[in-house]
């Protein structure tokens, strides 16, 4: 009785812990991570649809499903670049490297869109 | 005298294409007849029918059989359209007749009657036999009816035979009726029930059998009811008909004129069936009745006149043909039941039955299939105492081309509308990435 009322106390109070820790990010790294978000949920929307209507023109499912998934990544990997707390390399040659890739992405998408 | 001469030659040039009046295919009824009798007291005792092919335009040979001149080509040429056999007892022919000529006489279109009669020759046989007609195997066999015998005074031994059986075609026997029974006194014969060339015109009664009328009956006969047949017709692959009867007696003008009764019925005929049954019967077999045509088969995209090289697949196309039947003088349009046409490729694609405007032209609209190869539009009709038509058109079909699929794709729409967001997603968020404090 009281290992599991210490075990829901136990997840409470991690749960107040992460949003906590949370909210002390900064700005700019909580607006990439809308961005991820926005990207992931276009990438469910679009499996979603294809689970009802079926896999027809499958290089545009999986054309748009690479693109939302590839921004997620690419977005990712910029926020790990811009991070303060690591110091690999300036922001702006890794906001340079994230438009150049995004740049590629796109190509192909559109060249795999049909 | 030069001069007249190259006149006379040259006259004679002009005119000598006026002098060819035979059977061509334009005009498919036959003119030159070669008539073969055992001798020529059967040209007078069958005068009746005899007159009624002179009045229907034919120009009849009579010779005996063994005539030693009697020959139906010379020069690779056939020198009649038609043959007529109404020698039953005939051993050998004359001339250079044999049965491997007549057979290549029917063989290259040309039509043949033949009439046996009680102690037919093994010649006729073997001819009938190779025609698909089988007599029976004892010469002196007749068909004896003991229901269904014509009422006569003197024959007692009911050999003759009154029979109304007749086969349920207009074309072949006429639009109009026969009202009286047929007179028939002679062999009968069976068919093969598997060829489906041949049709029983005249069939005998279920209760007639084969036999010798003057011997006692030792074993059951082999031919009886309604499988012997006592007149057939085939029609032969490349449309020569032959027509085959077991009775030269049936064309006599004693059997024309003679009232009939059969056996068991009160009405008593004044005249039999046995003009009316052969002249009809006649006019069927020397293409008078029953000769189709097929001209101008055409196939055109709809909404194009001209035939292309080859279809796509999905495409509207239109197929027609005119068929015409000849009636004697003229080719009339035909008026069919149901024609159809086969897409065909293996296996019919597409069977569609043809439309008709009552002016002899054919014609149907279908789409082509979704599959591409090289078919055929077969038209194959078959219908009894007509000329059989079998047509068939190669046409190829493509596969569309890369440019002739639909550009956008409409269940893709979403795909689309995610990667251009993604892609507006992006320059938004750069921006604001770029310019946040």
């Amino acid at each position: 009785m009281a290992r599991e009322k210490s075990s829901k106390d136990n997840a409470q109070a991690l749960f107040h812990s992460l949003r906590s820790a949370y909210a002390a990010t900064p700005v700019n790294l909580k607006i990439i991570d809308l961005y991820v978000g926005f990207a992931v949920f276009t990438a469910l929307i679009q499996v979603v649809y294809m689970a009802t209507v079926g896999s027809f023109p499958f290089n545009s499912f999986l054309s748009g499903v690479l693109s939302c998934v590839g921004t997620a990544v690419l977005a990712v990997c910029l926020r790990i670049q811009v991070n303060k707390e690591f110091k690999d390399l300036p922001p702006e040659r890794a906001f340079a490297d994230f438009v150049l890739c995004n740049l590629v992405l796109h190509l192909v998408i559109m060249n795999f869109l049909g | 005298m030069g001069k007249s001469w190259v006149i006379f030659v040259t006259s004679i040039l002009i005119l000598l294409p006026f002098l060819c009046n035979s059977f061509s295919i334009e005009t498919p009824t036959d003119h030159r007849v070669l008539v073969l009798l055992d001798d020529f007291a059967i040209k007078s005792s069958h005068s009746s029918y005899f007159n009624f092919l002179k009045s229907r335009g034919f120009d009849l040979d009579f010779k005996l059989s063994d005539d030693p001149k009697v020959a139906l080509q010379r020069y690779g040429q056939y020198l009649y359209d038609a043959l007529i056999l109404f020698c039953p007892s005939v051993e050998r022919f004359g001339g250079s007749i044999d049965v491997a000529a007549i057979i290549n006489f029917v063989d290259s279109g040309h039509d043949l009657i033949i009439a046996a009669d009680v102690n037919a020759s093994d010649l006729i046989r073997e001819i009938s036999t190779e025609c698909g007609v089988d007599f029976d195997e004892d010469p002196s066999a007749m068909v004896i009816d003991h229901t269904g015998y014509a009422v006569s005074e003197t024959e007692g031994d009911h050999t003759l035979i009154a029979s109304d059986d007749f086969i349920k075609s207009d074309v072949i026997l006429g639009s109009k009726k026969i009202t009286a029974p047929v007179l028939f006194q002679g062999i009968g014969h069976s068919l093969n029930p598997v060829n489906s060339l041949v049709l029983k015109v005249l069939s005998a009664s279920p209760s007639a059998y084969s036999a010798n009328p003057k011997s006692k009956l030792s074993t059951p006969p082999s031919l009886t009811g309604s499988a012997i047949s006592l007149v057939s017709v085939i029609q032969a692959r490349n449309n020569a008909r032959i027509l085959i009867c077991g009775s030269l007696r049936m064309f006599s003008n004693r059997f024309f004129k003679s009232g009939v009764q059969k056996a068991g019925s009160s009405t008593k005929h004044e005249k039999s069936g046995n003009e009316q049954f052969l002249t009809e019967i006649s006019k069927w077999v020397f293409h008078e009745r029953g000769h189709l045509k097929v001209v101008n088969v055409k196939h055109h995209k709809v909404g194009e006149t001209d035939e292309p090289p080859l279809y796509r697949i999905n495409d509207e196309l239109v197929y027609s043909v005119e068929i015409y039947e000849w009636s004697g003088k003229s080719w009339e349009p035909y008026v069919a039941d149901v024609v159809q046409v086969q897409f065909y490729m293996m296996s019919p694609y597409v069977l569609k039955s043809l439309s008709n405007d009552k002016k002899g032209l054919y014609s149907a609209s279908f789409r082509v299939p979704d599959v591409y190869g090289v078919f055929q539009f077969k038209v194959e009709y078959q219908k009894l105492g007509y000329t059989s038509l079998s047509l068939a058109k190669q046409i190829p079909v493509r596969p569309y081309r890369h440019n002739e699929y639909e550009r956008f794709i409409p269940t893709a729409y979403p795909y689309y509308g995610a990667a251009f967001s993604t892609m507006a997603g992006f320059f938004v968020f750069s921006f604001v990435h770029l310019y946040n404090k």
